[in-house]
């Protein structure tokens, strides 16, 4: 039994919201369902593909409290193509589809028993942090794509959080590459807490903050296996990934014997342009940075056999040594395309180690990425 | 010339060839004997491919001085006595044509002394007569030192492998028998180093772990005797089999054991693949140690002088026990990730369903070689491709391209991995390899064979772009990878690079390692193109010096001549 009526915008809004966390694949043929819970005075949403559970709450009127599975796809499908206003669901007492109606719209959606619904991960002990949602946004987009794609070592597929005192630390690394950014809490935690949360994850969280201005919340249960995160009448839990994550500081170069400050804009577009000569090949782009009485430039080259070469400039402010050193272009390209800042400084030491690329006036964030040796 | 009948001497040799075909044969005859004695520690040395020397050294039973010399006699045994033991064999050896085998080809000396003797015996045997015998002192148990393997037999020694070809099957022939016995401590030593030891303690895992890893050994999968075969004549399968998620590119991971005798049987390996049905990737084969225990009167081991080779009775039961036993193992232990509170029904576990619909390529594949238009059309294409237009690609396998006549069928993956193979040997020829420098090195944990080798071949691989540093027993570390294997599971495709290069005899190594390289970097079968992509790939064909075979021999395009096409449809 359940009788409920809302709107057309909210429900297909919390619809597209929950579908992220629909599976695709059929693994537990329930979970291509959507969870449809009419509760007090909010009409709840919830789906999972038992890695991540997503749950949203929209406004309705409720007659008659109830739950019902429905298929996902369908259900969100149909709500979208409605005209928008009111929109009546009817579940009969002991029935196991949903009558659906908006103006002159009526459906029927079979569904399958509440019951049957994996439970959604309740957490509420553990440690509990707040972050400004836009801060949070900024660090995982400058972290998260570092994060390895391919599974042999799942640690790699995650990003490590390390909370300590009123700071984060996110880091990831692909064994060619590594990202770590500092970010301040808003609130103290008052035991070191270090997990591993998956890439994947937080890409999907930053699709959901987008329009968040509050904090989000997070907690991470006493197991440490699960982490969930509050945001504005949407709840997103995910499984944590279980492992050692490499020890990174001994990663990050300590030194340097170049370094080139240059504008973000322009050594971006350099290495894009770059990296379309770079394509045939291996995706490599050349830097050769140039000191010149205190100023100097970085010129940016790619070429593939029998295709051709090209070359661009960007001006800079070097110091050190003239130097030579190859990347993997769309290392370059991932990295600049999020700095978010001016300027970049690019730090390099030799040809065969680790180039360093930090954002100019913060020192929240630091790159690392291997060089590929090649001949010049 | 006259029919004569061949002198003892001659007999002997054709026969020792038989058992004795190569070192790594006469080593399994010796542990044959060492094993059958009840011994619990065997040492194995070789030195120079097991040419120059073969030492077991073993605390078996020894024999008594009154039948050292027998031993040596040919169809001289004392683990048969008459025709009806034949038909129960439950002993590794039988034949009595092992030591005279070996004899017959090499110069042999043993020691050997058995628990109630005070002293032991010592023998030295040339071309397979007595030379010496004497009273020796000595521990219990057998030493048998064999010398000069083939010297009297040339022919034989001309077609042996180079040196760490016959290192690798010796190898191979002692981890097997380690699987087979693993209350047995095996010492190998190869030319003075200890390549290989067993710890004897009676754990199958534990050997596992010596082998594979000790990362692998831990995710192996038990398979154990069910409860309902209590029936003493059914087939017992016991051992490991790899989860789903653990496997290699070759079959050489198999290793199966008939009442712990080492087998190689084609049914057996069917047997274990097919209870992966569904579970595997084409071209995956799972990592599995079985034993399979049954009455010794329902098999036949005398088909074959080397004995590797069985024959079973009932082939159909241990087919179907094996099966059985395997899938009943995958389908109730094969781990599952899951968010660890929710509940739900066991086998419909998140990464094996996922598998389980993955579309099947070999069904695909058989399809489509076997429809009837394209067999008897096909012909290899024009020597270049003429330009193509990119129509569209099915079973997200072929590109279906239009040429000036006809059709052609594209393969993606040999097409890529033509485009590779010549782009990386060329690199290597102007000694311009792209290489990729590892921010973190990565650990591979390695094979004794894989290891040798990764020795033998370090400096081909360093010329493509491998830097590779040992790091203790058989880890080694990849500080850099040819660029090529960007993205890709660098352990992975080192070790099967490894296995691909130990496979069969090679004549250019560094060829067969473009060849590997680029198989592995290659656009995979089963992977969705967008039009771009396919535009590129068969551009970059277009390029390369031979676009009609992919770098194994088979070739890369199909072509369907508009004429074939109007005789197929009737039109004339």
């Amino acid at each position: 039994m359940m009788k409920v009526s809302c709107s057309q915008e909210d429900l297909n809004r919390g619809l597209a919201v929950v579908g992220r966390a629909v599976a695709t694949r059929a693994v537990l043929p329930i979970t291509n369902n959507v969870l449809i819970a009419a509760e007090g005075s909010q009409l709840k949403l919830a789906a999972t593909n038992l890695e991540v559970a997503i749950t949203c709450w929209i406004g309705a009127t409720i007659e008659e409290e109830g739950t019902i599975t429905i298929p996902a796809r369908l259900v969100t499908d149909f709500v979208n193509s409605l005209p928008s206003g009111r929109i009546d669901m009817t579940v009969a007492p002991r029935g196991q589809s949903v009558e659906l109606t908006c103006a002159r719209y009526e459906a029927h959606i079979s569904g399958l028993d509440a019951a049957d619904f994996p439970p959604i991960p309740k957490i509420d002990e553990g440690v509990t942090i707040k972050v400004k949602s836009e801060e949070l946004r900024t660090a995982i987009n400058q972290v998260a794509f570092a994060a390895a794609s391919e599974e042999s070592r799942p640690v790699l597929t995650g990003v490590q959080a390390d909370f300590d005192g009123d700071t984060l630390t996110l880091a990831a690394a692909d064994g060619f590459r590594l990202a770590v950014r500092k970010l301040t809490l808003d609130n103290v935690v008052e035991e070191k807490v270090t997990v591993i949360i998956p890439a994947r994850s937080l890409a999907e969280l930053n699709r959901l903050i987008t329009d968040q201005e509050e904090p989000v919340e997070l907690t991470i249960n006493p197991k440490k296996s699960q982490v969930i995160f509050r945001l504005r009448n949407v709840e997103m839990v995910s499984q944590l990934i279980q492992g050692t994550f490499p020890n990174y500081d001994q990663l990050i170069p300590q030194s340097y014997t170049t370094k080139a400050v240059v504008n973000l804009a322009d050594f971006l577009r350099a290495t894009r342009s770059a990296s379309i000569f770079a394509r045939d090949g291996s995706g490599i782009v050349r830097l050769q940075v140039m000191p010149k009485d205190g100023k100097g430039k970085i010129a940016i080259s790619a070429r593939a056999e029998e295709v051709g070469d090209n070359v661009g400039e960007v001006d800079a402010t070097v110091e050190g040594e003239e130097t030579k050193i190859a990347f993997n272009g769309k290392y370059l390209v991932d990295v600049l395309g999020v700095l978010g800042e001016d300027e970049v400084a690019f730090e390099a030491t030799t040809s065969s180690s680790p180039g360093v690329l930090r954002p100019v006036g913060k020192d929240n964030y630091v790159h690392v990425v291997m060089p590929m040796f090649v001949q010049w | 010339m006259p029919i004569k009948v061949l002198s003892p001497e001659v007999a002997a040799k054709i026969a020792a060839g038989e058992v004795v075909e190569r070192p790594a044969a006469a080593v399994k005859e010796l542990l044959d004997n060492s094993l059958d004695a009840g011994a619990t520690q065997i040492a194995i040395e070789v030195q120079g491919g097991g040419v120059r020397l073969i030492r077991v050294v073993d605390n078996g039973a020894g024999i008594p001085p009154e039948e050292a010399d027998l031993a040596f006699e040919r169809f001289a045994t004392s683990k048969v006595a008459t025709t009806d033991d034949l038909e129960s064999i439950s002993s590794l050896g039988f034949r009595g044509e092992a030591l005279p085998s070996i004899a017959a080809v090499s110069d042999v000396t043993m020691v050997t002394r058995s628990r109630d003797e005070l002293a032991g015996t010592f023998l030295n045997i040339k071309d397979g007569a007595v030379l010496q015998k004497t009273k020796r002192g000595c521990p219990p148990g057998t030493t048998v030192t064999v010398r000069n393997l083939f010297r009297s037999f040339p022919a034989r020694l001309k077609f042996l492998k180079s040196t760490a070809t016959e290192n690798g099957h010796i190898s191979q022939i002692v981890t097997q028998y380690s699987l087979a016995s693993p209350e047995v401590r095996f010492i190998l030593i190869i030319d003075g180093r200890t390549t290989f030891r067993s710890p004897g303690s009676g754990s199958l895992r534990e050997v596992l772990a010596v082998i594979y890893g000790v990362e692998n050994a831990k995710l192996m999968l038990q398979v154990e005797a069910g409860d309902e075969s209590e029936d003493p004549l059914l087939p017992q399968v016991t051992g490991f089999v790899s989860p789903p998620s653990l496997t290699r590119a070759t079959r050489s991971y198999m290793s199966f054991f008939v009442n712990r005798r080492w087998v190689q049987s084609r049914m057996l390996t069917y047997a274990l693949e097919e209870a992966y049905h569904g579970l595997l990737m084409t071209g995956r084969h799972p990592i599995a140690v079985i034993n399979i225990a049954m009455p010794p009167q329902e098999i036949d081991v005398n088909v074959h002088p080397a004995k590797s080779e069985v024959k079973f009775r009932h082939d159909r039961e241990v087919f179907g026990a094996l099966q059985k036993a395997v899938r009943a193992t995958l389908l109730a232990q094969a781990p599952t990730p899951t968010l660890d509170t929710l509940h739900q029904p066991q086998p419909a576990s998140a990464s094996f369903t996922e598998r389980l619909i993955m579309p099947e390529p070999t069904a695909q594949e058989a399809a489509v070689e076997s429809s009837p238009p394209t067999q008897p059309a096909a012909e290899p294409a024009a020597r270049s491709l003429p330009i193509l237009r990119v129509i569209g690609q099915i079973a997200n396998m072929y590109i279906i391209a239009e040429g000036p006549d006809g059709m052609y069928l594209i393969d993606q993956h040999a097409a890529h991995e033509r485009v590779l193979f010549e782009r990386i040997r060329d690199q290597r020829q102007r000694r311009a390899v792209e290489i990729q420098g590892m921010l973190q090195p990565v650990p591979v944990e390695l094979t004794v064979r894989q290891q040798e080798l990764l020795e033998l071949q370090a400096e081909a691989l360093a010329e493509y772009g491998f830097e590779i540093e040992h790091f203790g027993e058989r880890t080694y570390l990849v500080r850099s990878v040819p660029a090529m294997l960007q993205g890709q599971n660098v352990a992975q495709s080192l070790t099967e690079l490894l296995d691909f290069l130990g496979e069969g005899a090679k004549t250019d190594w560094g060829e067969e390692i473009a060849i590997s390289l680029a198989c592995h970097s290659a656009v995979l079968a089963g992977q969705a193109l967008s039009q771009q992509e396919m535009l590129d790939l068969i551009r970059q064909l277009e390029g390369t010096s031979q676009p009609n075979t992919c770098p194994h021999g088979r070739p890369t395009t199909i072509h369907l001549s508009a004429a074939q096409l109007e005789k197929g449809f009737g039109r004339r």
